[in-house]
């Protein structure tokens, strides 16, 4: 039994996808056509530059690559292993017309594997003569937004809230897809970039955004993502047994998997977050693994690959079911039940005389992801708590503050989170550029904002 | 059953079950690899060069340029003739022909000096060899008295040739150099010394690859290395221009000829006997994928047979000749402009890209639909559109031209493509 573990444990722990040869490399990006108006390019959030880096590996530019990766992508080895390809630059590859898409997240992996293995550094940062910008919330858009200053010359420290780096990514995210060596590698990169990190620091309780200002921040950037976990209210929903998605990654990944999982779980949801949970359960002992989803199978936002990995690991999928209650026993969870739907179409869909009950002994919510209450910044919220920012730039109703991400956006992919960072460091820098030099047009623009308000 | 055609060819009057041999090389180098290849389906062999001079051979020895992949595109040697005594090498001669009398067996020889050719020439025939093949031609032979030094002197590959033919009544093949401007010269003075036919081509000298951390070319033979024969499919084109040159020879004409460098298929092999060859040598597939690749060239040349309807092999021998005429003899006023098929495009731009940077400039992008659109206009005809096209039939030869003279050839085929 002992064994057993151990071997679950490193299925869990070991990154499931195999790394390509150099051979296999160059294989798959001579299969590349070298499109001249490259689509893949267009279809990348972050900029990242398929067209450009494969080109590199095909003509054995192993480091030319690697460069064009990593200065569009401060996260681009996490972005190789989880970024959902089929929907984005794979999506639009011109290779589809012959057979398949050219499989650029591996050619990512590829490059950004040689660049790790062999200690090659593309980015080098200026000396910090510039001002001090703070940024609370250490995941992929606060990262982002901390190398990118770091870059222009910026002082630059992240505020976190947990003890490690890399929010989702090391919080959430199941290692065999993503190991949290490859999250802690690219956390020294902005490390080394000369950004610091105070990590355990809650901003709101440890410390205000009026103090950060006092202290000489002369930008702040908030990207605290989603913290929260949305649930059901269904009967039985307390029962102990019954957790969420962010509760259940947040307690088996840095723990390296030590957890106790059940037999019987059920997995609610149809998200790359549901995927994660279910790997996560299978991987770490649980005999069977049910994902129950209330839309259609065609509906389920998870990436292909993930809903293929989850398969091959043996998790069961029920589409087209709701959850109507949790059965207890002594206050512990029992059994699942759900009933079943007939969707007329997108919008609308009517219960069927099909109850399903499942045995479970866990039951994960993996529904979506809540913004935490954000008043301690002042900044102006929507009805869901998302912070109003400026989808770009990420301006606020405060001037200095700036905010973007999952906490903006309501919650999208990690590259997507990237090219907010990405977008926020040009907003903040300019922003500052301005102030620097006393530019009348900015002050006019933001006085005139405030005036509105 | 297979349906199988005869492809048996008759070969400096001897009878081939088929045109495909072993070439002297590794490939045939004892009586148990050419027992095996034999057996395979091989028509015969032509067993490892044979000389009383017995080399020292390196380590490593070989190297391959590749492109994407893991097919060579061309390979390095660096071995020179057999290394086993003579002696040994004429008990397993004998032995093959004892055991194999259906197939030919062939015997690549090389002396340092006329008495030596007289005497091997001598003890092969002896031994029952059916084809004296006389290697002129090694590039990487430590004695300059043997090997392609002895190939670009024609007075050495005329007296070594009378050396060899004197003491045997067997057919004897001149191999040639194509380290060398023509190769009809050479030919020539071979077959005046009183050889049978030719082989070729030997191998190229070359250099495959420099090492960037070492400062050598490979293979790397304790530090050091040196300019070596290159063979496999990026010698075809080379071998082709020099067989076909010497098929359109007048001096040469109907000098049987043995094909060689770079036969990989059917097709290559095909193409060997369309530019005069009547025997087909092959070396350095066999050493990437065995002698079993043997099947499929008997295979699909039956295929090809059935299907243009050909009972026997000789009736293609040189049949490319006729319409591989000299630059000065190709027309200047035809022109063949390409259709762009746009269902079928996938919009890479690839021939935009090539037209621009490589041609006239004659193909505009539409970038809303991302599709090429022709410019009749610029456009003259190059072809390079349908050459880098990656996708099938989608950029094709099309609509011809004539300028002012010139008419139209009875020829469907205006231009390969895949």
């Amino acid at each position: 039994m002992k064994e057993e573990c151990r071997l679950k444990e490193k299925e869990y722990l070991r990154e499931s996808r195999k790394p390509y040869s150099p051979l296999n490399a160059i294989e798959e990006a001579s299969r590349c056509l070298l499109c001249h108006d490259a689509p893949c390019s267009k279809a990348c959030p972050a900029g990242t530059n398929p067209e450009k880096f494969i080109r590199s590996i095909r003509f054995k530019n192993v480091k030319g690559a690697v460069e064009t990766i990593r200065e569009a992508n401060i996260l681009g080895a996490t972005c190789a292993r989880v970024c959902p390809y089929e929907k984005l630059c794979q999506e639009a590859c011109s290779r589809t017309g012959i057979d398949r898409p050219i499989d650029i997240g591996a050619l990512q992996r590829y490059a950004t594997d040689f660049e790790r293995s062999s200690g090659m550094r593309v980015l080098e940062a200026p000396p910090a003569n510039l001002e001090k910008a703070a940024i609370i919330g250490a995941g992929p858009a606060g990262l982002a937004a901390a190398a990118g200053l770091a870059m222009k010359g910026y002082k630059v420290t992240v505020f976190e809230a947990e003890e490690k780096a890399g929010g989702w990514l090391t919080y959430g995210i199941v290692p065999s897809r993503l190991p949290q060596d490859v999250v802690d590698y690219e956390v020294d990169y902005v490390k080394n970039l000369g950004v610091e990190f105070k990590f355990n620091t809650i901003v709101g309780r440890d410390i205000t955004i009026d103090r950060l200002k006092a202290q000489g921040f002369a930008a702040v950037c908030v990207a605290v993502g989603l913290q929260g976990a949305a649930a059901l209210d269904i009967p039985g929903a307390k029962l102990s047994g019954v957790t969420t998605a962010v509760e259940f990654l947040k307690a088996a990944k840095p723990s390296g998997g030590n957890v106790e999982v059940p037999a019987n779980v059920v997995v609610i949801g149809g998200g790359d977050v549901a995927m994660d949970c279910a790997a996560t359960a299978k991987q770490l002992g649980a005999k069977a693994v049910t994902i129950v989803y209330r839309r259609t199978i065609e509906e389920m936002p998870a990436s292909k690959t993930e809903l293929e990995v989850v398969q091959k690991l043996g998790v069961s999928i029920l589409p087209s079911f709701k959850p109507v209650e949790i059965i207890g026993e002594n206050g512990r969870t029992k059994v699942f039940k759900a009933v079943g739907l007939e969707w007329k179409d997108k919008n609308t869909s009517v219960e069927v005389e099909s109850i399903i009950q499942l045995k479970a002994e866990l039951v994960i919510q993996a529904i979506g992801q809540t913004a935490e209450d954000v008043s301690y910044t002042g900044l102006e919220a929507s009805g869901k708590g998302l912070v109003v920012a400026d989808s770009e730039k990420g301006t606020t109703n405060i001037e200095g503050v700036f905010a973007f991400g999952d906490i903006v956006n309501g919650g999208k992919t990690v590259v997507e989170a990237v090219a907010r960072g990405k977008a926020a460091a040009q907003a903040v820098d300019e922003y500052l550029n301005c102030r620097r030099i006393g530019c009348s047009a900015c002050k006019e623009a933001v006085a005139g904002k405030e005036g509105g308000r | 059953m297979a349906k199988r055609k005869d492809l048996s060819v008759e070969f400096c009057g001897l009878k081939c079950e088929n045109p495909f041999f072993l070439s002297s090389s590794p490939v045939g180098s004892n009586y148990e690899m050419c027992k095996k290849a034999l057996e395979s389906g091989w028509g015969g062999i032509y067993y490892k060069t044979v000389g009383y001079w017995i080399p020292q051979e390196c380590s490593p020895r070989f190297d391959a340029t590749r492109k994407e992949g893991t097919a060579f595109v061309g390979f390095k040697n660096m071995e020179m003739i057999s290394d086993k005594p003579t002696e040994k090498n004429l008990e397993m001669i004998a032995q093959l022909k004892k055991d194999f009398p259906d197939k030919v067996i062939a015997v690549s020889i090389m002396g340092e000096n006329e008495e030596e050719w007289t005497k091997l020439s001598k003890v092969v025939t002896e031994a029952g060899a059916d084809i004296l093949e006389c290697n002129f031609s090694c590039p990487q032979m430590t004695s300059h008295a043997m090997g392609s030094d002895v190939g670009t002197n024609t007075e050495l590959v005329e007296k070594y040739s009378a050396a060899v033919k004197k003491a045997t009544h067997l057919p004897v093949l001149a191999k040639m150099t194509p380290n060398i401007t023509t190769m009809e010269i050479a030919a020539r003075a071979a077959m005046k010394g009183g050889a049978t036919g030719i082989s070729a081509i030997n191998t190229l000298k070359s250099i495959t690859e420099v090492d960037l951390d070492n400062f050598t070319c490979l293979p790397i033979v304790n530090g050091k290395s040196s300019i070596s024969g290159y063979s496999g499919k990026a010698v075809k084109p080379v071998a082709l221009r020099f067989i076909a040159q010497m098929a359109k020879d007048p001096e040469l004409r109907g000098v049987p000829i043995s094909g060689i460098g770079g036969i990989e298929t059917w097709e290559d092999a095909l193409e060997f006997l369309l530019v005069g060859a009547s025997n087909l040598q092959v070396t350095t597939a066999i050493m990437q994928y065995g002698y079993r690749i043997v099947e499929d060239l008997i295979s699909g040349v039956s295929y090809w047979m059935e299907e243009k309807g050909i009972n026997n092999l000789s009736e293609i021998v040189g049949a490319a000749l006729p319409n591989i005429v000299p630059a000065e003899d190709i027309e200047r006023d035809f022109k063949v402009y390409p259709k762009h098929d746009d269902d079928k495009c996938i919009g890479c731009g690839r021939c935009y890209i090539s037209c621009y940077d490589g041609g006239h400039q004659a193909i505009d992008w539409d970038t809303t639909n991302r599709r090429p659109v022709l410019n009749e206009e610029k456009c003259v005809g190059c072809g390079l559109c349908w050459v880098v096209c990656p996708v099938e039939k989608c950029v094709v030869p099309d609509k011809v031209k004539f300028h002012s003279f010139g008419t139209p050839r009875d020829i469907n085929v205006i231009a390969k493509k895949l």
